[in-house]
């Protein structure tokens, strides 16, 4: 896809200069944090670390204070 | 190194853990542990910190316990596949200062291209990303280096056409180096769609291969740490 095919948010971000991505980024992440998201790495089945019994799939992210509570169809 | 790379460069990328790609000599190995230290990381996966290990390819895994990084994930590497010594990449870097003076030192964006060429599935779309912007930012003012890099490097078929109508001349003189640039000036956009593919499955083959005696040698650390329990 070339720049002028991406969507309004990717030109956008891809619009800022670096540090505002940088700052903008620490912003997402501060959120994501609060909300209670875990620094957990991905399960990455693709990935050279991966480690199926380093992943506990009972918890959303891996994390003990978040649960499922509804899972969309697969 | 990668993640936060990627993010001053405009691919996005959430990066949950810190990787550190270090200069290996025991000067540095000191001034690391002593910091680890400051962190309270512990180790939390195979191998153990070795530099021998390290100088193998292996990377090493830490938590940190410290109040404000605690729970946050560090990977320590002082070795990348198909890329240069620290030395060499240092000596590339992209250096950025707010208005502060804090100065963010980061992989030159094609050595963060090299270093995404792996066999994970994620790492592919930001090298498109990657590339598509750094060409975004930079076409005005199209240096040689720089086309070759996206002739090199590009990884949508539609930038491609439009890379190869902009520089037919240099666009032939690399097909040798990339067969499937010739698809770009013909253009034939299915096939090239198709070659860009079978170049994604090829390097991330070459990462598998690069990857499988460590793997076999992280089983063997495995092993030997649940001996020893």
């Amino acid at each position: 896809m070339k720049f002028e095919d991406w969507p309004e948010e990717w030109q956008e971000w891809a619009k800022l200069t670096p540090l505002e991505r940088f700052r903008e980024s620490e912003k997402i992440f501060a959120q994501y944090l609060a909300m209670g998201g875990s620094l957990d790495p991905d399960p990455d089945p693709t990935s050279p670390f991966y480690d199926p019994s380093e992943w506990h799939a009972g918890t959303a992210h891996g994390r003990a204070g978040l649960r499922v509570l509804r899972r969309g169809a697969s | 190194m990668g993640g936060q790379a990627c993010v001053f460069y405009g691919a996005a990328q959430v990066s949950k853990d810190i990787d550190f790609l270090i200069l290996a000599e025991k000067e540095n190995f000191d001034r690391l542990l002593a910091s680890l230290d400051f962190l309270q990381a512990r180790r939390i996966a195979i191998p153990p910190f070795d530099p021998e290990a390290l100088a193998k390819g292996h990377a090493v895994h830490f938590r940190c316990q410290a109040p404000v990084v605690e729970g946050l994930r560090i990977d320590i590497m002082t070795k990348l596949r198909d890329l240069d010594d620290f030395e060499t990449l240092w000596q590339r870097r992209t250096v950025f200062s707010d208005p502060s003076g804090t100065e963010f030192h980061l992989l030159a964006v094609p050595d963060l291209v090299s270093a995404k060429k792996t066999q994970r599935s994620k790492d592919w779309p930001v090298i498109e990303a990657l590339v598509g912007i750094h060409f975004e930012e930079n076409q005005s003012n199209p240096m040689p280096a720089w086309i070759s890099f996206w002739l090199t490097e590009a990884r949508s078929p539609e930038l491609l056409l439009d890379l190869a109508a902009r520089f037919p001349s240099e666009a032939a003189a690399m097909v040798s180096a990339r067969p499937l640039l010739s698809l770009a000036i013909t253009p034939d956009l299915p096939r090239l769609r198709e070659a860009l593919d079978a170049e994604v499955r090829a390097e991330q083959e070459k990462d598998r291969i690069y990857w499988e005696p460590l793997k076999r040698e992280m089983e063997e650390f495995r092993r030997a740490e649940r001996a020893l329990l």
